[in-house]
């Protein structure tokens, strides 16, 4: 995968190398078209004007209409092509980044924030692949340039000499100011993500603030940002207002100025009228072009910003060590605190006075994260992960994609899935969505209640049947009796496997086989809850309302 | 689940009374980035006119001197045009950014006016969607596309106008395919908008895609969803890319009508004119070359104007939905509330929206300074409760009164030292930790910030190495679900309301720490009326009074003791929650 920008846009053209090729072939075909209509307007001219009469002028006239259907028919042509090779450009790198995230997803996750996610899949994506235009365009532009001098040039030398000279003085002269713009738009665009951000905070916890209050001091930093980004518009302004008024005049002038030789040349008999409209012609024709050259050397800069930021998205790197071969047997091991976790040993319930520690542990022996944890004797980073994943399960705050209940469930059958609900106490979810395992449960699950979204999350970790099924957070959302229910249901149906659940409500450890006791972060003691029930902190820790 | 409620969308009369009162608050640099664009068109439009003055010049027997006088002539006009529209362009860029501003931030203040009712039922997906892609989307208008589609407008108009001016025979040709413009306009942007909402929605599908697999990174790798996740992404690509092919197809029709269009007089011009000249009307030949010419210079113009309409039209839907929520108006009329009754809910009946009533004639009277669990099953109708007294809600029949007065009829300023709802969703504000907290109270010194800080067991803040100043939430340091509930409670320390409505809201907090912040939330609010709704029973035994809400009605209510010995609905969930079996 390219690391560096220009290997990313090479990246981007290579695999429509050849749609490229022909598009740019036809735009250089219609420049021609284009820049002839000067020809042969002076040529009808001088006929007309020689000749007093529209005989000699026909064939012209004929040329000039064939280059009206022509000319339009050849830029469509060649603009689908480009069009539709930088729409394959898009879809392929959206197909790519999507294959990233199916090898280094967890790696992306700690790099790259959601919103930056949007704007490389939408705006990033868009400006790297429109290169593929920029550059069809951009050979339109230099071949009508060529032609254009190139014309000039036969008319008389000078003329066309004199053309080429202005033309790339003008382009010397836009450089700077091209660079000064782009710095103005970059501050512009932060302190517009600023503004945008705060107003995006306002929304977002507007309830707090008529709740509660602070509208007014919310309200006068949003203000203070947005002039501030007003005043960062005005400076920007500044910039692009020169560039504007000298794309829109400086190559006029030229045009002017070539015109007015080639009339100081007619005046003297060396050129015809007709020549004189023709010079005039290609110059203002090349004006016009001019003003789209700019517009791809703005965007050839902003494709490159990027290029550059789908390159880092693309370098991001499992964090997880990757090498590991073999396959665990035995007790999971942490050595860290002490946590063991035998094969086969029922319910295990984690009472924690800290329950990030008990969180982390598990994650430790799940090989969420990379530790010295064991499975039996093996490291687990050691182990080939995939194995790992299959029979170890970490529940936690898990993700409710969005799909049909049948697929967020992900059992072998429906029996299965409903089943799982049932043991979960998760019914509710699947008649709130009108007892149909094929309605669709939304993105992040927020056509459901928390309470239901835990519940879906517990159904599809007991749907997976893994052998060891860790919970972090299996009924903190739920009421009394429905734990009780949940803690019947899953130490019945996952008996003779493995569970562990982080708790301390007495609903889950009347059903426990086996008690764990975190305690300034390590194992304190592990044993059955009559055992533990005989130290009075334990009996504080887990009797609740005294 | 309730469906949302989306908040109005403005009609185009009040859309254009919005443009409107924008240009008139700043109708100088309007005027004059107008009058300056027109100047810099009609600057531009000369020079076409002087070639036909040089060609006729030279049949006419002109000498060097008269080219030369003519030649100056023309660069002084392309000079002037470079100041004009430079000058034009400044000033319409300064008009555009300042109403964009005035916009924004009137927008913004509405938004920070919404009643909480409305708040509550448009959830905040379409709120966000407006005060972001909405306010971009009206902005740019105001300062790109309007502009540059006022100045491809004056441009199309002078070259007309000077196309007349040279010779009205020649100018009324350039019309010939008018007709072609505006037909090809007019169902370009009939069909346009639709096309390119697809594409973009199909964009968004895709983003929305690749951003959930990467925020369920976790999940992914645990299931080993990968390969189907992946599928996903491609898939939706796919369908972007049929999309996008939509919008070619439409293109492919409407460019090379436009071109045709534009190229199209051109030919006209010279054949009409050429005959006309050798027929002895009143034409020139010099006259020919300029209208052909003029008719060239049309080409970026129409181009530019007809693909800035479509961002014209978006900018404008933005605009009808920025407007929509200055639509929304407050119903509350009662200032204040000087009664000394507390809070009472007598026969309530309320529904959500046109659906059924979830609570059925249900009193409550927790009593002034007392502290009333509410439990019950999931459901219940417990967080209606919550909301009917924290005045988000109407009932549909029945009374609920804060001192006396209608909570849904007081203002905000005065609810608001009356009530505070604390719901288990804790917002963590992008900003200091201080503006977090004095948002609640604007008095507040740091003295009072680390006190309620203090109250709340949140020792963490004292540990940040830039204090009170430190940035929290976003991109800056994260609270954990602990941390961020403890910063609510501690804003509800600082408002120091009447009453206080906890929903849940320790219900992510350790076990082990719970039980210190109830107490010191109880020792920080004494004197206060507490509502602590739970589906858990930890503080009820210890409450004034409980009561147990089934099916949207007080099924019973008292103390600890009395209920328990009862043994009616509490005595059966107070078993179940110390684990007896039931």
């Amino acid at each position: 995968m390219p690391t560096r920008p220009t290997g990313m846009i090479w990246w981007i053209v290579r695999p429509q190398l050849k749609r490229f090729v022909l598009g740019v072939l036809i735009f250089i075909g219609m420049s021609a078209v284009w820049m002839s209509l000067p020809a042969i307007v002076a040529e009808i001219i001088d006929s007309v004007t020689e000749t007093r009469s529209l005989n000699e002028a026909l064939p012209w006239l004929v040329a000039l209409m064939a280059c009206t259907v022509v000319g339009p028919l050849l830029f469509i042509t060649g603009y689908r092509i480009l069009f539709v090779a930088e729409s394959r450009a898009r879809v392929r790198i959206v197909e790519l980044m999507s294959d990233h995230l199916e090898r280094v997803g967890t790696g992306v996750r700690s790099k790259v924030s959601a919103g930056e996610m949007v704007n490389l899949s939408t705006d990033d994506n868009r400006k790297a692949a429109q290169l593929l235009f920029e550059l069809g365009f951009g050979a339109f532009n230099a071949a009508a340039f060529g032609y254009g001098v190139f014309m000039l040039w036969r008319i008389d030398w000078f003329l066309g000499l004199a053309t080429g000279v202005g033309m790339f003085l003008i382009g010397t002269c836009i450089g700077p100011v091209l660079e000064r713009l782009h710095r103005r738009q970059t501050a512009y665009r932060a302190q517009t993500a600023e503004v945008t951000g705060q107003a995006a905070d306002i929304a977002g916890g507007l309830r707090i603030l008529r709740g509660i209050g602070g509208e007014s001091q919310f309200e006068r930093r949003y203000a203070e940002a947005s002039l501030l980004l007003r005043d960062t518009g005005y400076r920007l302004g500044r910039a692009d207002s020169w560039l504007r008024g000298i794309e829109g005049s400086l190559p006029f002038a030229l045009a002017a100025a070539v015109t007015w030789l080639a009339a100081r040349q007619a005046v003297q008999g060396n050129l015809t009228v007709g020549e004189v409209t023709a010079v005039f012609g290609y110059n203002m024709l090349l004006a016009n072009f001019l003003g789209f050259v700019v517009g791809i050397a703005k965007n050839w800069i902003e494709a490159m910003v990027s290029a550059r930021r789908l390159s880092s998205f693309f370098a991001t790197r499992d964090p997880l060590p990757a090498e590991g071969a073999g396959i665990g047997r035995g007790a999971l091991v942490d050595p860290l605190t002490g946590l063991v976790v035998e094969e086969g040993s029922g319910l295990t319930v984690v009472v924690s006075d800290d329950g990030d520690a008990a969180k982390a542990a598990l994650a430790r022996i799940a090989f969420r994260s990379d530790s010295e944890a064991t499975w039996g004797e093996t490291r687990l980073r050691d182990l080939d992960r995939g194995v790992i994943r299959d029979r170890v399960l970490l529940l936690e705050e898990d993700y409710l994609f969005r799909e049909t209940l049948r697929g967020s469930l992900r059992a072998d059958d429906d029996e299965a899935a409903l089943t799982a609900l049932r043991t979960a106490s998760a019914e509710d979810v699947y008649t709130s969505l009108g007892s149909d395992l094929d309605a669709v449960v939304d993105d992040a699950g927020r056509n459901l209640s928390g309470g239901q979204r835990q519940r879906l999350r517990l159904a599809r970790a007991l749907a997976a049947e893994p052998e060891y099924l860790l919970a972090a957070e299996a009924t903190s959302a739920v009421d009394a009796p429905t734990e009780a229910r949940i803690a019947q249901g899953v130490s019945e149906a996952r008996r003779g496997r493995t569970t562990v659940v982080i708790s301390s409500s007495p609903l889950w450890l009347t059903r426990s086989d086996r008690v764990v006791w975190f305690d300034g972060g390590k194992v304190r003691a592990a044993g059955t809850v009559a055992e533990l029930a005989e130290n009075p902190e334990f009996r504080t820790l887990t009797s609740r309302a005294g | 689940m309730r469906d949302h409620e989306r908040l109005p969308t403005a009609d185009r009369r009040t859309v254009l009374r919005s443009l409107g009162r924008l240009i008139a608050a700043d109708r100088r640099t309007f005027g004059a980035a107008l009058v300056l664009y027109l100047a810099a068109a009609a600057a531009g439009a000369a020079l076409p006119v002087m070639l036909g003055r040089i060609i006729d010049g030279i049949g006419e027997g002109w000498t060097l001197s008269d080219v030369d006088r003519l030649g100056f002539l023309i660069i002084a006009f392309v000079v002037v045009q470079l100041v004009l529209t430079r000058y034009g362009r400044l000033l319409a860029y300064r008009f555009g950014e300042r109403a964009a501003a005035d916009l924004r931030e009137r927008f913004t203040s509405h938004v920070l006016r919404l009643p909480l009712g409305q708040i509550e039922r448009a959830g905040s997906g379409d709120l966000t969607t407006r005060t972001t892609g909405d306010v971009a989307a009206a902005a740019n208008l105001l300062r790109e596309t309007g502009p540059q589609t006022a100045v491809a407008l004056l441009q199309i108009i002078v070259v007309y106008a000077t196309a007349f001016a040279v010779n009205p025979g020649l100018g009324a040709l350039l019309f010939v395919s008018t007709p072609v413009l505006f037909f090809a306009g007019r169902r370009y942007l009939r069909v346009a908008t639709p096309v390119f909402l697809a594409e973009r929605a199909a964009m968004g599908d895709t983003a929305e895609t690749l951003t959930a697999t990467t925020a369920g990174a976790a999940t992914v790798d645990a299931y080993r969803m990968g390969p189907e996740r992946g599928e996903e992404g491609r898939r939706t690509a796919a369908v972007h890319f049929k999309r996008l092919m939509g919008i070619l197809r439409m293109q492919s029709w409407f460019f090379p009508s436009l071109d045709f269009a534009i190229l199209f007089p051109v030919g006209v011009v010279i054949t009409v004119g050429s005959l006309w000249f050798l027929e002895g009307g009143p034409v020139t030949i010099g006259q020919v070359a300029t209208v052909s010419m003029l008719a060239l210079r049309l080409d970026p113009y129409v181009f530019g104007g007809m693909m800035s309409l479509n961002a014209f039209q978006e900018g404008g839907a933005a605009l009808a939905r920025i407007e929509g929520v200055s639509m929304v108006g407050d119903d509350r009329s009662r200032a204040d509330a000087p009664g000394p009754e507390g809070v009472i809910m007598d026969e309530v009946v309320f529904g959500y929206g046109d659906g059924p009533d979830v609570l059925h004639g249900l009193s409550l009277e927790p009593g002034r300074g007392k502290r009333l669990v509410v439990v019950g099953p999931s459901g219940a109708g417990k967080s209606t409760i919550a909301r009917l007294i924290a005045g988000i809600d109407r009932p549909r029949a029945g009374a609920v009164t804060v001192d006396g007065a209608p909570s849904a009829d007081l203002e905000l300023a005065a609810l608001r030292k009356k009530v505070v709802l604390v719901t288990q969703e804790h917002y963590v504000f992008t900003a200091s930790l201080r503006d977090n907290l004095r948002l609640a109270d604007s008095a507040a010194d740091d003295e009072d910030l680390a006190r309620a800080l203090r109250m709340v067991g949140a020792d963490w803040a004292e540990g940040l190495a830039e204090g009170l100043d430190t940035m929290i939430g976003g991109e800056h340091r994260e609270l954990s679900i602990t941390e961020a509930q403890q910063l609510a409670l501690a804003r509800v320390i600082l408002a120091d309301p009447e009453v206080v409505i906890l929903d849940e809201a320790t219900a992510g907090i350790d076990p082990g720490s719970a039980g210190n912040v109830e107490a010191s939330l109880a020792a920080a609010l004494h004197g206060r009326t507490v509502i602590a709704i739970a589906h858990q029973l930890q503080a009820a035994e210890a409450a004034d009074r409980i009561a147990v809400v089934q099916e949207g009605r007080i099924a019973e209510a008292g103390t600890h003791d009395q209920l328990l010995a009862a043994g009616g609905a509490y005595a059966d969930l107070w078993r179940a929650w110390k684990g007896v079996a039931a």
